[in-house]
């Protein structure tokens, strides 16, 4: 078993905790998570910090983890149908352009996530939405 | 200020804001601080956990929030307490400010807030005369249709008492989410670019142009909140909304009056969803991306103190899912607009240079240092951040002074009514996260909390409803109705009720009004009519609430072996 | 003497990380792995909230425990420093629940195991101090707010200590009220 250490973020609330992770990497999976030194949180820990990180492995509790593309392909409430990337890539980008073409870049609407995306991904987010679409269409749940 | 420092303040005025729910270790630095003989004033309508160890606790009705906070102004003024030296060399518009709050005497609020006007008084003295002061504000004021001006109510507050500019004072949001700070910063708003840089602005947007390549819309854009209006009733074709890219969002079950958000999503023409796992606005969606998680990729959040720290990968993921960044690039490029970036640093590196407040905060300077806390302008590294705003008094204004904003207090907009006796707000559930998603896939977070939750009520009304704890019960407003569990409590007053959004079953957003702030476009989740109803036949009722639970289970992709029960 | 944990409330903040803390410190890692229904979800302390007071509450390890004196089965016995319940030997009865004047004691479901008419086996639950347990009780470990303490003989000598001290100070201030 080999086994490393890595210390990340919390996912959770915006305390910003840091978190001490083992995580066997034979195995791929964590195996300890202990509070680190951070300068919020300073050794400490709630419950979500301490034992809110098994999602990861998809327990099959709640909801199923997504693993592939995919697409309605019969229109609404027909079912999911699994695709690869490039289908639904293709996809997302030919329904978006004739929806611009129609209606207008104002006609569509983008979100960021205040969650496990991180910062990097809301900025592209955001310059998506109005460089390659042309709108500034885009917010996020700070309101919710 | 940072969050270390609140454990060091002299008095904290806690406004709506349950951190023992929302942020335990937040929490833990008041509790540290009380320890260290820091004043405390609570103003909240349950006893919360830092209302238990308040010096005063200000159990306000709520939606009473800026009859309060003004009338603690007219107490500071009126009995000598403001710092008139701060005020005269660091602020403008103070006359106009004292001619709204005149009205607003302990005698005026107390029928208002339900607080005898010698508690206003008490804690306004507090507040004024214990140095330093700060204030630390929550959902508590943000979720009402009255929100922004309360928060400008607060800061008024600690302008006039000179608590600004130092360390353990000013006014602190304690945001809500890992990285709701994060998303704000990175412009994921309809009204700027990221680095709070405004869209109206036309030297501003000349500058993305350039950086970007392309010309920009001037028109502030559309708030997440206006999205099932602009659906569904949205007249001008070219403003209706006809595709909603949804990231890391569970609309479906997080947004008010959830009626009307399944009939938008439904009308939508083009919905995409990108997430990790399953969730009620997938059931909506005509494409569904698969992403990584937290703990499978890189990146940076901010935490609510405006402090970058890094994200790091933790395991690889096992299947067919990618990072967000990586598939929003993609998309973008195959549509004809190309963004290529090998890793998250290229993307960071990217956006400092766009935004001055952030220049200074490079991967090299989070990793060495652990974080920074924004502004950090300049790249050396002895730039390591600002710990708390405005030092000494200078603002982020033109002439750097801070403004004075007063304005009249006004009730929420749905009031209790001889239909829907009683209210309902939202709170927090402190083991599970938003909707779920995560904490609800996690064994033991699960295992100590689960469907349909939980509605707090006070003991009397139970007794009066013969309803006992765990009794399931029925809630309903004009826009809907769900079933929850009964928790009878005596820290919520009569005719008032609470419950977490969390839950499918104990759903509260059915409940909810999407009025909202005018500014902010905050929902008020805080406060709308709503009745409770005995269930009789409480065999009936469990038996229903499990074949619930299975059935969206099952919708959600989980194998429960057996289907719905007979 | 015993020891025994003990909750400050005016340091809880009713979050119960602690009652967590406990069911993994007993039931072992494993369950981060496996279904959650497969076992007994079981905190061996509880959190109490009353209108102005939150703190968990769990056993004392009395000196003379009640529990102890009425088990018909033996199954409750003193080792090193605390009150233990054997769950082998238990059967039930719920004599120690009713018993303990701290409600600290309640029934559980004993995950694999059954009784005579097939259901799963229940036994007498309460807080052991984790005992053969490395590092000592989880709870007090993983308390973001440093709540909880293990209050051993020494500690609780060295309070008393503390206690009298002032108890004499207060003394000598009554009868000189000038000085």
């Amino acid at each position: 078993m080999a086994l490393k250490q890595v210390q990340t973020t919390c996912a959770y609330c915006g305390a910003g905790c840091q978190i001490m992770f083992t995580v066997d990497t034979d195995a791929n999976k964590i195996v300890e998570a202990v509070p680190a030194d951070g300068r919020t949180n300073a050794g400490t820990l709630c419950l979500k910090g301490h034992y809110g990180w098994d999602y990861l492995n998809d327990p099959q509790i709640l909801t199923k983890r997504l693993r592939k593309p995919m697409i309605r392909k019969g229109g609404k409430k027909s079912p999911l149908v699994e695709v690869s990337w490039e289908e639904a890539i293709s996809y997302v980008a030919e329904r978006l352009g004739e929806i611009k073409e129609k209606y207008g870049p104002d006609s569509i609407m983008g979100t960021g996530s205040a969650r496990g995306a991180g910062n990097e991904a809301n900025y592209l987010m955001q310059k998506f939405m109005r460089a390659c679409i042309g709108t500034n269409n885009v917010d996020h749940c700070a309101r919710i | 200020m940072g969050i270390p420092e609140i454990e060091d303040a002299g008095c904290l005025l806690c406004f709506g804001y349950n951190g023992a729910d929302s942020h335990p270790i937040v929490a833990r630095r008041i509790v540290r601080g009380k320890q260290k003989g820091m004043k405390i004033i609570c103003a909240d309508p349950r006893v919360t956990e830092t209302a238990r160890i308040s010096d005063i606790h200000l159990q306000l009705k709520g939606g009473s929030n800026l009859a309060l906070v003004n009338a603690m102004a007219n107490v500071i003024w009126n009995e000598g307490l403001a710092d008139t030296r701060f005020i005269e060399e660091h602020t403008k518009g103070f006359d106009e400010f004292l001619k709204v709050i005149e009205k607003y005497t302990p005698e005026y609020a107390e029928p208002i807030t339900h607080i005898p006007a010698d508690e206003i008084r008490r804690a306004a003295r507090m507040y004024a005369t214990t140095k330093p002061a700060m204030i630390l504000y929550g959902m508590g004021v943000c979720q009402f249709t009255q929100a922004v001006d309360v928060v400008k109510g607060l800061a008024n507050l600690a302008l006039m008492t000179g608590n600004f500019g130092g360390p353990s004072m000013g006014i602190g949001p304690v945001r809500g989410q890992n990285n709701v700070q994060g998303a704000c910063d990175m412009g994921a708003l309809p009204n700027s670019y990221p680095g709070y840089q405004n869209v109206t602005v036309p030297e501003i947007r000349e500058k993305f142009e350039k950086a970007w390549g392309v010309p920009l819309s001037d028109q502030v854009g559309c708030p997440i909140t206006h999205v099932p209006h602009r659906i569904l009733h949205e007249k001008d074709e070219k403003k209706r909304i006809h595709a909603y890219y949804i990231f890391g969002e569970d609309p479906a079950q997080s947004d008010p009056d959830l009626a009307e958000v399944r009939e938008a999503l439904d009308k939508c023409d083009f919905v995409v969803m990108q997430d990790i796992y399953m969730n009620k606005t997938g059931l909506y969606a005509d494409v569904i991306l698969p992403a990584t998680a937290w703990g499978e990729n890189e990146g940076i959040y901010t935490c609510a103190d405006r402090g970058f720290q890094r994200v790091r990968k933790l395991i690889e993921p096992e299947g067919d899912m990618r990072p967000d960044w990586k598939i929003i690039a993609d998309i973008s490029t195959a549509m004809g607009y190309p963004m290529n970036y090998r890793n998250t640093e290229e993307i960071w590196n990217e956006m400092i240079d766009l935004c001055p407040s952030f220049t200074g905060a490079t991967y090299e300077k989070i990793e060495k240092y652990g974080g920074v806390q924004w502004p950090c302008r300049d790249k050396s590294m002895e730039d390591r951040g600002t710990p708390y705003l405005h030092k000494d008094g200078i603002f982020a204004t033109k002439d750097h002074k801070a403004l004075f904003y007063g304005t009249d207090w006004h009730p929420p907009v749905e009031l209790e009514n001889d239909q829907y006796p009683m209210t309902l707000s939202t709170v927090r559930e402190v083991g599970h996260y938003s909707v779920r998603t995560m904490t609800g896939n996690c064994r033991t977070l699960r295992n100590l909390e689960d469907e349909p939750g939980w509605v707090q009520m006070n003991t009397q009304d139970c007794e009066k409803m013969r309803l006992k704890k765990g009794e399931l019960v029925k809630i309903l407003s004009k826009r809907g109705y769900c079933i929850t569990r009964c928790l009878p409590t005596d820290r919520v007053k009569p005719g008032a009720t609470y419950m977490t959004y969390q839950w499918w079953i104990g759903a509260c957003n059915e409940l909810t009004t999407a009025k909202l702030d005018p500014i902010s476009n905050t929902p008020e989740y805080k406060y709308c009519a709503c009745r409770v109803e005995k269930i009789q036949d409480q065999e009936w009722a469990e038996r229903h609430v499990r074949e619930l639970y299975d059935d969206i289970r099952a919708q959600m992709g989980i194998d429960t072996g057996k289907g719905a029960e007979a | 003497m015993n020891y025994f944990v003990k909750g400050n409330p005016d340091l809880c903040i009713g979050c119960r990380t602690c009652m967590i803390g406990c069911v993994v410190a007993h039931e072992g890692k494993h369950i981060f792995e496996v279904d959650p229904d497969s076992y007994s979800f079981n905190p061996k302390l509880h959190m109490v909230k009353t209108a102005r007071l939150s703190v968990p509450v769990q056993c004392k390890h009395c000196e003379n425990p009640a529990c102890m004196a009425v088990c018909p089965a033996g199954a409750i016995s003193q080792k090193d420093h605390c009150i233990v319940i054997d769950t082998d030997k238990c059967m039930g009865c719920k004599s120690c629940m009713d018993a303990c004047p701290f409600g600290a004691i309640n029934m559980t479901v004993q995950t694999g195991k059954f009784q005579a008419d097939g259901s799963e086996k229940k036994v007498a639950n309460k807080c052991d101090l984790c005992y053969g347990l490395p590092g000592g009780p989880a709870c007090v470990r993983v308390c973001p707010t440093e709540a909880l303490t293990l209050v051993t003989e020494e500690k609780l000598g060295e309070a008393m200590e503390h206690k009298r001290m002032e108890a004499a100070r207060n003394t000598y201030r009554e009868t000189h009220p000038q000085e």
